[in-house]
């Protein structure tokens, strides 16, 4: 069974400030559990700990305390995360950072495949091809460089790039958000497919609450390095128990409120 | 792509020129460039003599139709002299600019990729070598050996490494870190991966402008050293050393030095006016990246 | 009610290597004091654009073109640099994305405000000093006697923000350009923001233009909503009225693509097929055209949609609507 398990990870980062050193907890005991298939939102606002959080699941940040394990094996040394990576994978927030700028996107997909002698040479290039073409890009896409792609475009080659392992679980840290609604639109139904076609689990960071709503089954609310709340999407958006997941959703701007002919 | 289409991307296309986007002074200093790299290579179709034919009947001859540079305290023709010490010169410059280099951005992606200790040393010897004077390090080599072309070279390196390793660490450790470096990691990039296939190229636009810049402080350097006596051994010409040959007479015949001197004062020119024309075009596209 | 603020025809171009390229095409709004206009759009709207053309900050290269904007009688398009000095700041204010950005970082906020009131105002500095505590004050800054001598870096982005709205209220401007100027702030502070905006432009009579991609931030703000794509106004209405019963295909789009906090995988979110033609790719039809799901053949592809009325004071710019009415873009 492949489930991914962070187990009561603990980050505290120490800050300077003034001369004095304060300890700052980024992440307090917080577990998170990925089942096979299933998609988990993370939500809270900026510095509430959720992609540090997310970060230390994949092995970018290191834990000050608690255990990532994976297929109820703990990951623990260089090796271990080097063999995580092989089945977890993570596609980082900004399309525009994420891709190397000099590396052609055929370069850039090729290169898991060739770090981990997955397949010969010859075959690198249609294996490619196949995988553009999965995330609704045109094969020829493989022979550019990342800036003559647009955001969205971008976005699905992040995304293909973590694909090219065939991993079963995708962390995804805040992925749609620089996106246009209807480039978001498309690259969320995009995820839907893939996850569905794939058996994927998938770890989905955002701080918009609509898309949480949308995509995922079960949800955390993480405020202040901490989990506040969490259940299925369902119960927690239309019956939240804590204040804050309260005011978060009452915070977020939504057309759905409005009932036609009302006055504004 | 079809033919028809091909023509017409090619047909709407500025020209080269245009789509190599040189400046004024890039173009300039490359030319200029060219052109003296060409007398040297041509040295031995356009010297109007062999450099080293001592013709004790005319000395000290200044510029003239039959000797356009003069000639110097023994006889022998000085533009000759000048032409095949330009092939010196430069190939002395170029192999320590090339030895500089490379050695430097080795030690600049150690101090960035390489382990807590590596960083370290790596960290302490730019220091070190920052804070030496080469110049009075070269004359304590030199004194300690025999001055040779390849004790040159090496003092080169020595005294211009630190230069591109700094360079070459801040780029990589601004790089390093970025997302994409982080995302190449998560595919199972290793380190020394990471700085060859992602981060190298990044630096190599600055490392460019390095070597004009670089190329330019070792002609200098090389002219230096041999005018002290520590470079370039006669009878081999080099423009230093010609310069050597003529500071005696600096009073009385003015084109022994001034003439040499022009070379390498019009080689630095042109190295330091593409070096800034490939700045300027580095800040360009970095500043275009901004823009998106 | 004479509306303060009247757009006629206003074009924006920029020289392109083949022709000139259109970033805002013949657009027409007005404006009247104490009502807000929402601008959205998705990004190459031209939707920034025209902000910048009311401020008179559009970049060099562009030509601005127009019949008029009419600016309590005066015609913006055709004012000299230093008869905007005296309107830019004063009359009309902006509040950008990244109040980073906006501010100063060397000087401080008390300084920063002061300034800008000086620049404007024959006032002493302790009356433009207790203007500027008036302002921090109406912009929700708190404390504003003691933090008001704060560096920018030392505040939150939330508070910065609010300086930068406290800045534009300084000088008693009657209209306040805001550009997606909540989108980089987390969403409670977006929504103290937005709640701010809406009782300055109703306690201080302001007119408000709001632009945003978010469709549930417009309907947060309020009054009207101007609908744009590929630089091209294609809906406009009250902002209720057009969001519940959206008539442009791709209004229509846009809002089925948005998920909403009713959202649910069972009821799929259904993209725009395609991409948003590049600037200057539109030709003499429909910009929409080319990704229209209702597109009248023949008639979408070579000429442009007029305004059709889809009800009261909400227009629509769509040959299928013009001819079908709401069956025919359903």
């Amino acid at each position: 069974m492949s489930t991914l398990v962070a187990d009561r990870i603990v980050k505290t980062f120490t800050v300077n400030r003034g001369g004095a050193t304060r300890e700052l907890r980024a992440v307090n005991d917080v577990s998170l559990t990925v089942a096979p298939g299933e998609i988990v939102g993370l939500v809270g606002e900026s510095g509430c700990g959720k992609t540090t959080l997310s970060r230390i699941m994949i092995g970018i940040e290191t834990a000050t305390a608690g255990e990532v394990s994976y297929d109820g094996r703990p990951v623990k040394s260089r090796s271990d995360w080097r063999a995580l990576r092989r089945s977890v994978q993570y596609v980082f927030q900004d399309p525009f950072t994420a891709l190397c700028p000099t590396m052609r996107i055929g370069d850039a997909l090729a290169e898991p495949l060739a770090i981990h002698r997955i397949c010969p040479p010859a075959e690198r290039k249609a294996r490619v091809a196949r995988m553009l073409e999965m995330v609704g890009l045109h094969p020829d896409v493989a022979r550019r460089l990342p800036n003559q792609l647009s955001g969205g475009q971008r976005q699905r080659v992040n995304l293909a790039r973590a694909l090219m392992l065939e991993p079963k679980v995708l962390i995804c840290d805040e992925i749609v958000s620089g996106l246009d609604v209807s480039v978001q639109a498309q690259v969320l139904g995009l995820l839907l497919e893939l996850q569905e076609r794939l058996g994927l689990s998938l770890v989905f960071i955002s701080h918009d609450l609509r898309v949480v709503r949308y995509l995922c089954s079960r949800v955390l609310v993480m405020y202040m390095g901490e989990v506040v709340e969490q259940g299925a999407v369902e119960a927690v958006f239309d019956n939240p128990q804590h204040a804050y997941t309260r005011a978060l959703l009452a915070a977020i701007p939504d057309h759905s409120r409005l009932t036609a002919g009302a006055a504004n | 792509m079809s033919v028809a289409a091909a023509e017409t991307t090619v047909a709407t296309r500025p020209g080269l020129v245009a789509r190599l986007r040189l400046g004024p002074a890039l173009i300039a200093g490359i030319m200029l460039l060219a052109l003296i790299i060409l007398s040297a290579v041509l040295a031995p179709v356009l010297a109007p003599a062999g450099p080293a034919v001592v013709d004790l009947g005319s000395v000290r001859l200044p510029p003239s139709a039959d000797h356009w540079a003069g000639t110097d305290a023994i006889g022998r023709d000085l533009l000759a002299r000048m032409l095949y010490g330009g092939q010196v010169s430069l190939l002395v410059a170029g192999a320590g600019m090339i030895g500089s280099l490379a050695f430097g951005t080795l030690m600049g992606m150690l101090g960035a990729f390489g382990s807590y200790w590596v960083r370290a040393v790596v960290d302490r010897a730019i220091d070190i070598q920052l804070a030496f004077p080469y110049v009075l390090l070269a004359i304590a080599i030199t004194s300690a050996v025999k001055p040779s072309t390849g004790v040159l070279i090496l003092l080169m390196v020595l005294a211009a490494w630190a230069g591109a390793a700094r360079v070459v660490r801040s780029i990589a450790l601004q790089e390093r870190g970025k997302d994409y470096v982080k995302a190449a990691t998560v595919i199972g990039a290793s380190p020394f991966r990471i700085a060859l296939f992602h981060v190298f190229p990044s630096v190599l636009p600055s490392l460019l402008v390095l070597a004009a810049m670089q190329m330019a402080a070792m002609i200098v350097f090389e002219a230096t050293l041999s005018f002290l006596g520590m470079g370039v051994q006669p009878p081999t010409p080099s423009w230093g050393g010609i310069m050597l040959d003529g500071k005696n007479y600096i009073t009385s015949s003015w084109w022994l030095t001034t003439l040499p001197g022009l070379a390498i004062v019009l080689t630095s020119l042109s190295l330091v006016l593409i070096g800034d024309g490939l700045q300027a075009r580095t800040d360009a596209s970095r500043s275009r990246e901004g823009d998106e | 009610m004479a509306p303060v603020l009247s757009v006629e025809n206003v074009s924006v171009r920029f020289p392109g290597a083949r022709g000139d390229i259109t970033v805002v095409d013949d657009v027409s709004f007005t404006l009247e004091a104490g009502q807000s206009l929402v601008i959205a759009g998705e990004s190459g709207s031209g939707k920034s654009m025209i902000c910048q053309t009311l401020l008179g900050i559009a970049p060099g290269a562009a030509s601005v073109t127009g019949t008029r904007i009419d600016w309590k009688g005066r015609d913006l398009l055709r004012l000299r640099d230093h008869e905007w000095q005296a309107i830019r700041g004063a009359e009309i204010a902006m509040i950008f994305q990244d109040p980073t950005a906006a501010l100063n970082p060397l000087i401080t906020v008390e300084n920063q405000i002061v300034d800008a009131i000086r620049a404007h105002r024959n006032v002493s500095r302790a009356e433009a000093r207790a203007r500027a505590i008036e302002v921090l004050g109406l912009a929700g800054f708190p404390e504003p006697e003691h933090r008001m001598r704060s560096y920018p870096s030392e505040l939150s982005g939330g508070l910065r923000q609010r300086v930068a709205i406290a800045l534009a209220l300084s000088c008693s401007p009657s209209l306040i350009i805001a550009d997606e100027a909540t989108t980089n702030l987390d969403v409670s502070i977006q929504a103290q923001i937005v709640k701010l905006l809406r009782e300055l432009k109703d306690r201080l009579g302001l007119a408000l233009i709001f632009v945003t991609h978010d469709l549930g931030l417009a309907s947060d703000i309020g009054g009207d909503l101007l609908v744009m794509y590929a630089g091209c106004a294609v809906e406009r209405g009250p902002v209720n009225d057009v969001l519940t019963d959206p008539t442009h295909p791709y209004t229509r789009g846009l809002l089925r693509s948005a998920p909403t906090l009713k959202s649910s995988r069972a009821n799929p979110l259904r993209p725009i097929p395609g991409q948003m033609p590049k600037p200057g790719s539109v030709g003499a039809g429909s910009p929409f055209g080319s990704r229209c799901p209702v597109v009248v053949d023949g008639v979408c592809e070579v000429q442009r949609a007029g305004w059709t009325s889809a009800g009261p004071r909400h227009d629509v710019a769509c040959h299928r609507f013009a001819l079908e009415g709401r069956e025919g873009v359903r």
